[in-house]
């Protein structure tokens, strides 16, 4: 696999291909169709409102808290959604990898694409809840996709590595599964991070050194308000800083190196 | 997982007139010996010392060629390793040891449809289809209503493939992978398709390929060998037997279990 050929017209029709088949299947036979790319973040995200900032009155500190909550479980959804899908589509798709010859790789980045469409649908619901709330557009705002790109790559990254050791030990699937719920409490999505910074400076920066969060946190400082904590305004060493982003180029091209390793027995061990 | 030394397969452009040559191509396969997959057996095996699978030989020291517009059929019992040969020459599985080059762009029909899915709509798969095959959609534009007049199903081109029954999925199928274009075409057990008046379009086809295209074919008909192969390869045991005249292979096949 050398770089002009990664992405010939071949593998670009391929991947287009695949990725529109896996959007129109995922809500194939469901009343509302493509609604649920919208409807499923936003009940999720009622929920989680009514739970942390209504009873628990989290996050009162915070300027439009509740937008704020809303980008948070936006970016959480898109992780994971990514991930997950990432790490099962060589299993998923598995027919074909016993059938035919293709850059394996393709089928980890379609699934992963309709992770990506359906995160973009629910940015825009953000920006009009936003906007209603009050938030004024800035330039900042222009800074919200190197974000993405970055939160992207780590899913791309994670996908990729997990995916090829799924292959053969489908136990990765349940593992992940677990971590992802785990890991979802050590990122300051429902809570805010100045509650962790009352009881420890610490653990505030360890949080903040988590490449998730510091995307996450990211995104809300540029869309939605600068008071966000973020790794760049509270942690004050260089090194520290870039560490997250070190850790996510270091995590894709240890993936890529593995994935393009196993990926030569994927037909035969599938 | 120990390093595996793997063997060539490349794909070239020349005037040579071979357009297939294998040598000493081997393919053995790590099969778990018992339940060896998830991560807890895996640790066990490797505490205990137990290798968790065992090395099954599938095909050894291989060697034959194909001559530019050679009809070559390949015959074999179950089991025998005609289809991880043929996997192999497409590139899916990758040859252990040995070495096999290709000259010119080869098709491979492992399985009709791949990819079909049977919650999109005819015309979806046809696409879909297509693009496994390697089609733009501009081209697969270009040959749509063909495809659907080869395969006589026009009227259900909207309908989801799950309401096709399995004659008219494979009709469909079919009338995709013949209109691919390569210099060589492999194709594993894909003739007996459809009705009588659909196989002998099918047969027409392949006569037409017969003198103008390289084909290997797969097969068990013994009468498809001696109609259309210009040379038969029996395989058994993973190693070729008997490379010769058609007619010869088919007897020596029909030998195998008397």
């Amino acid at each position: 696999m050398n770089i002009p050929r990664v992405l010939n017209k071949k593998n670009r029709v391929l991947l287009s291909e695949l990725t529109k088949t896996d959007f129109k299947l995922r809500y194939q036979g469901s009343v509302l169709g493509y609604l649920w790319a919208l409807l499923r973040p936003l009940m999720m995200f009622a929920i989680l409102y009514v739970v942390f900032a209504k009873l628990l009155r989290f996050g009162s500190d915070i300027p439009h808290y509740p937008v704020y909550l809303l980008a948070g479980t936006t970016m959480w959804s898109f992780f994971t959604e990514c991930t997950s899908q990432g790490i099962q589509a060589m299993v998923t798709r598995g027919d074909l990898i016993r059938k035919i010859s293709f850059p394996k790789y393709i089928v980890v980045v379609s699934a992963t694409l309709t992770a990506v469409i359906n995160m973009l649908i629910n940015l825009v619901v953000v920006i009009i809840f936003a906007l209603i709330n009050g938030v004024e557009p800035s330039w900042s705002w222009l800074l919200v996709p190197l974000s993405l790109i970055e939160l992207y790559t780590l899913s791309l990254g994670i996908a990729f590595l997990l995916g090829a050791i799924n292959v053969k030990y489908r136990d990765i699937t349940s593992i992940w599964d677990v971590l992802t719920q785990a890991l979802f409490y050590a990122v300051p999505i429902i809570y805010p991070i100045s509650m962790v910074i009352e009881s420890s400076m610490l653990a505030a920066k360890v949080i903040l050194l988590n490449p998730i969060a510091q995307a996450i946190q990211d995104i809300r400082y540029n869309l939605i308000t600068p008071e966000t904590v973020t790794t760049w305004n509270f942690i004050n060493n260089t090194f520290l800083q870039i560490l997250p982003i070190i850790f996510i180029i270091l995590i894709l091209l240890f993936a890529a190196f593995y994935f393009r390793k196993k990926s030569k027995f994927f037909a035969e061990e599938i | 997982m120990k390093h595996r030394k793997l063997g060539i397969r490349k794909e070239i452009l020349t005037d040579s007139d071979i357009a297939i040559s294998v040598s000493n191509l081997s393919k053995s396969f790590q099969l778990p010996t018992e339940k060896a997959f998830g991560l807890k057996q895996a640790l066990f095996n490797r505490l205990r010392g137990v290798k968790g699978f065992k090395e099954q030989k599938v095909l050894s020291n291989i060697s034959f060629t194909v001559k530019k517009g050679e009809f070559l059929g390949i015959v074999g019992r179950n089991g025998s390793g005609k289809s991880t040969l043929l996997k192999t020459l497409a590139g899916i599985y990758y040859p252990e040891n040995g070495e096999i080059i290709i000259d010119g762009n080869l098709i491979p029909f492992i399985e009709l449809g791949v990819g079909f899915n049977p919650e999109l709509t005819g015309r979806e798969n046809v696409y879909l289809n297509g693009a496994l095959l390697g089609f733009s959609r501009k081209e697969m534009d270009a040959m749509y209503n063909e495809i659907w007049e080869f395969a006589e199903l026009k009227e259900f081109q909207d309908q989801k493939l799950k309401n096709y029954s399995s004659g008219m999925q494979v009709r469909l199928a079919f009338s995709i992978a013949i209109r691919a274009q390569g210099d060589i075409l492999l194709l594993d057990e894909v003739l007996a398709v459809g009705d009588a008046a659909f196989q002998k379009k099918c047969e027409d086809y392949f006569e037409s390929l017969h003198g103008n295209q390289t084909v290997i074919l797969v097969t068990h008909s013994m009468e498809n060998i001696t109609k259309f192969c210009d040379r038969a390869i029996l395989i058994e045991n993973g190693k070729i037997i008997l490379n010769g005249d058609p007619k010869k292979v088919a007897k020596a096949y029909k030998n195998l279990w008397s």
